[in-house]
Formats: C-alpha cells, structure tokens, sequence
C-alpha cells in the first residue's frame, strides 16, 4: 500500500488505515466521532472533505495533524507515523478559527513558524511581506489582529500556514468567513500554489461548488459517527475561471450534492 | 496627533480634576459652618499648611516607608512571578499549591506585622519589607498563574503542530497572555504596599517613617499633622498606582485603542 521493498514507489502523503475516533472514552458524554476510516491520499492531490456539520471533518484532520490520537487504528504521514510528521513540520494547518496572537503584529504572526524554524531575520521579512501580498494584505503587516476584520485575520492564518511552504497542507474551512469575490481569488491563489509547489492539500469545505473547483477527489462523510460515504473522482482538467460555468463542472456539483443528500437525508 | 491626545487627556482629567476641588471646597466649608472640632476633622486648608511647615520632616518619613514599600511591591512581585512560572510548568505543583494560596490570600496577611517585628528586628526596615512582600505577593502570584494556564486550547494546538517545546509555549503564549492577569494584580498591589507599609508601622518601629508620624501625632492630639502625613501617603500610593498604569501601557501596546498602536502607519485599502 504504501513504500514498495525497493522504496522506487512514492509513499502516500497520507495514509488512515481503519481509524476510530472517540472523545470522553467512558463517560456520559462520550461521542463516536469518526468510524472506521480508510482514506489513501496520494503525493501532489487536492482532496476536499465534506458532509454535515459535527460528522468529524476537523477531527479528522486533527487526526492527520498528530494533534488527536486515535482511539484505534493508524495515521501515517509521508510513510511515517503522525508524529514523526509532525515533528519533522511536514504539514501547514488552517485551523477553522484563526486563532492569531493577538500580541503579534500581523506580520510577526506570519513569521511565527519561521522564527521557530530558524529563519533568518531577512529571509522571514522578504517572506512575510510576499505571503501578505499574496493574501492582499499588503500594508496591513503592521496592524495588531484585533485591528482586523475576521476574513481578513483568516486570510492572515492562510499566509501563515503557507509561509513555511509545507508539504502537505491542512485546511479547515479556509474561506468560510471570505466574500464571494474574495474567496474565489484565494481559491485561484491555492490552486496556483498548489501546482507550483506539488504541495499536498486536504481541504474541509461547506460549499459543494468550492470542493468541485478545487479538488481531485471529494469525501463525502456522513455524520455520527462520520464515515466515509462515497468518494468522488473530479476530472476537471485544467482549472480557469470558465470552469465554472463549463457543463462538466454542473455535472459535478449535482453529484456531490446528491451524495450529500443521500447521507443528511439518514441523519 | 500629539495634541489632540494631550487634549483628549486633560478633557478626561477634567470631571476627576472638577469633583475634587468641589470636594475639597465642601469639606471646607462644612468643617467652618459646622464649627467641627479640629481633632474630629480639620480644614483641608489647615492641613495644607501643617503640610508646608511639616515638609522636611514629612519628605524625609515618605522616602522612608517609600523604599519599604516599594522594595516590598518589587520583591513581592519578583516571587509571585517566579512561582507562578515553576507551578506552572509542573502542573502537580500549581494543583497543590494554587488552593493554598488563594486560602493564605484569604487572611489578614498585615496582622502578621508583629510577629514579623519578633522575628525580623523592630529596628531595621526587613520586617515591615516582609510584611509588604507577603502582602504583594499572594495576588501576584494568583493572577500570573491563573493567565499562564488560562490559555486558548487553540493556540496550544498551533504550537503543537509547530511541534514547539513547552519552553517555546511559555515563551511565546503562556508569557504574553498573562500580562493582563499580571497587569491587573499589580494595579491592585501598588497601592496595596503603601498601605501594608503603614499598617505594619503602626506596630512600632523607628519613628521616622509615615505610619508612625501619623500614630504619634494623633497620640499627641495634633491631628492636622496627622492628616496631613495621611495625605502624603495617599499620594505616594496614587504615585505607585500611575506606575502600575505605566507598565501596562508600556508592556501591552496590543491593548490600546484601535489604531493607537500604531499612528504612523499608514494602510493601504483592502482589495
Ligand atoms: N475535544 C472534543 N471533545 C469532545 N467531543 C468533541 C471534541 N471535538 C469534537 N468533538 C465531537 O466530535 C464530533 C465531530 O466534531 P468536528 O469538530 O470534527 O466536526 P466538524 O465536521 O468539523 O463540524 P463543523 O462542520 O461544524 O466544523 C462532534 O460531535 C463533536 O461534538
Ligand atoms: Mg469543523
């Protein structure tokens, strides 16, 4: 599945083999959040998590990130264990809040991984003020987080996650808090990354068309306890702003929506 | 920008600056109309001017319990952060020792002055110093502790995927999300050093500092001195008080008002 003897196959970016996961094991308020998941995502895709609010979309990339345990089963990341890859800062995360500090200017929240990284004090300036670019931002590196709106803050979380250009991205609801415009900017923006670098993304999304653009492959899970519902393959080609109104693209979307359907129709 | 800032806060001054000359006035005019006896309650001109004929005596006895006092804060603040950081980055002992502190907090930590004076020598300035810290040092130890743990699970969980280390943590959020808890019990205890400082000096001790002036002279039935020394303490306290503000000011400028951060900044529009 994974590491051929030979080690001439790539390993996957990320590999769950059979995980459950469970809070408060034993308690009154113990929750089955995510039930036997097997989930293979190959190096350099795009793969986006959807499916009703509370079915396990954030655990799951807790999951991925070492930040949860879980209750059974294994995570890999780039053939390692999950921790190793989190030690060894194989992965950027977006959280779904975003969580900036507040003592930090903007542009000192985006350096924050690179400090940690050892950066130099140069190369973290030349490389927050491109990343504050990239999330239209420029000028406001100065400001403190509390001076901003919250998709800006988010757009700041975005920069800060891709500073360090990690090799695999993890990405929960990125673009929620976004206005239409905004939003499909940064989605371009993500794509263009993403094919430059052959960096690995694992997006959770509410928005069905959201998921169609970007990805390779779409999971939909069902909720309590989430399982994987179906997969859908995406084959879009080529991404321009005229995908969006391209029939196949339609063809996709009402897919997606129907196996969504299916599995909020069996909560 | 300066200007309007001067501007803003002599405007803010301004009720405080009214309501106390109003005071002050009423005060007076009540003690004359009302014939109150001195000893009950001299005009504030009479203290004034007990003040002004007092002042080298009066000088000398603030510098005195100044330094108590403010040794005190500064050694009662060193402890309180120092034990806030060790309980908090062994958890078992801030689970022990919290508890107990909050209960020690509980109690009248100044009626130990006596006892104090036993132990430490009435003579030398060590024990109400000790008293001050003792005093000082239960708030601040309680406030930085509760902001070193009181933090965000979420930013916690930023850090772990950054794989940092707990010193990395304490450093970069535990550290900066206590200020406020830190700023706030040091607001409380500047001025609470001067008052433990007096208190303490009411217990006897060299006859030279505020609490004693201000006990002698009462003893004596000179009660205007004595107000008048209550004065200069009241305003050594608001002096350590607008310190405390400083520091907070100083160490937070992520706190200010919007914009006031950074004036000179000039933004580009949001696209
Ligand atoms: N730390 C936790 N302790 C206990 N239960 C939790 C915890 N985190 C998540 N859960 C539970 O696990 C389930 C899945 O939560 P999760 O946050 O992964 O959902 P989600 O799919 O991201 O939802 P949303 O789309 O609303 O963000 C929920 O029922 C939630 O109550
Ligand atoms: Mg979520």
């Amino acid at each position: 599945m994974s590491t051929a003897i030979g080690g001439t196959t790539r390993e996957h970016a990320v590999c769950i083999d059979s995980v459950d996961m469970a809070f408060n094991v034993g308690n009154d308020d113990e929750v089955q959040a995510l039930s036997s998941i097997d989930l293979q995502i190959e190096q350099g895709e795009f793969v986006s998590l959807i499916g009703p609010s509370g079915c396990g979309k954030s655990t799951m990339l807790r999951l991925i990130g070492d930040l949860l345990t879980p209750t059974s089963g294994s995570v890999s990341v780039f053939g390692k264990p999950a921790h190793d890859a989190r030690v060894d800062q194989d992965y950027g995360m977006v959280f779904q809040h975003p969580g900036l500090f507040d003592w930090r200017r903007v542009r000192a929240n985006i350096e924050l991984p690179l400090e940690l990284h050892d950066w130099s004090k140069a190369d973290r300036t030349d490389r927050s003020a491109e990343m504050l670019q990239l999330v239209k931002l420029d000028g406001f590196g100065e400001y403190y987080p509390r001076q901003l709106s919250g998709g800006m803050k988010q757009r700041v979380s975005i920069a800060r996650a891709l500073s360090f250009s990690p090799r695999l991205l993890l990405m929960d609801e990125p673009f929620g808090a976004l206005d239409e415009m905004t939003r499909e900017h940064m989605q371009g923006e993500l794509l263009r990354i993403w094919k430059e670098t052959g960096t690995t993304v694992v997006f959770v999304t509410h928005s069905i068309p959201e998921s169609a653009f970007l990805s390779n492959r779409v999971v939909v899970l069902s909720a309590r306890p989430g399982e994987v519902n179906s997969v859908i393959d995406v084959n879009l080609g080529e991404r321009t702003p005229d995908t969006r109104e391209d029939p196949k693209f339609f063809q996709t979307t009402t897919e997606i929506r129907e196996a969504l359907r299916a599995v909020e129709g069996a909560v | 920008m300066i200007a309007t800032i001067v501007a803003k806060r002599i405007r803010s001054l301004g009720p405080a600056l009214l309501v106390g000359v109003a005071g002050l006035t009423l005060w007076e005019l009540v003690v004359r109309v009302f014939r109150i006896r001195e000893f009950l309650l001299p005009t504030p001109s009479s203290i004034r001017s007990e003040l002004v004929d007092n002042w080298s005596m009066m000088r000398h006895a603030v510098w005195e319990t100044g330094r108590i006092a403010v040794s005190g804060l500064l050694f009662g603040i060193f402890a309180g952060v120092v034990l806030a950081l060790v309980t908090t980055r062994f958890r078992s002992l801030n689970e022990g020792l919290t508890p107990l502190a909050v209960a020690v907090n509980a109690t009248p930590i100044v009626a130990l002055a006596p006892i104090f004076n036993a132990w430490f020598g009435i003579t030398g300035t060590l024990s109400n110093q000790a008293v001050v810290t003792a005093v000082v040092f239960f708030p601040v130890f309680i406030n930085s502790a509760k902001g070193l743990t009181e933090v965000h699970p979420d930013e916690i969980e930023l850090m772990r995927s950054y794989a940092a280390s707990d010193w990395t943590i304490m450093r970069e959020v535990r550290i900066p999300n206590a200020l406020p808890f830190f700023a706030n019990a040091l607001r409380l205890v500047a001025p609470l050093s001067v008052i433990a400082a007096i208190i303490a000096e009411y217990f006897g001790g060299p006859q030279d500092r505020i609490g004693n002036v201000i006990t002698s002279n009462a003893g004596l039935a000179r009660y205007d001195v004595a107000w008048a020394a209550i004065a200069v303490a009241s305003a050594l306290g608001l002096a350590l008080f607008a310190g405390a503000l400083i520091v907070e000011r100083v160490s937070m400028p992520w706190r200010l008002g919007v914009g006031g951060g950074d004036s000179n900044n000039n933004p580009g529009r949001e696209t």
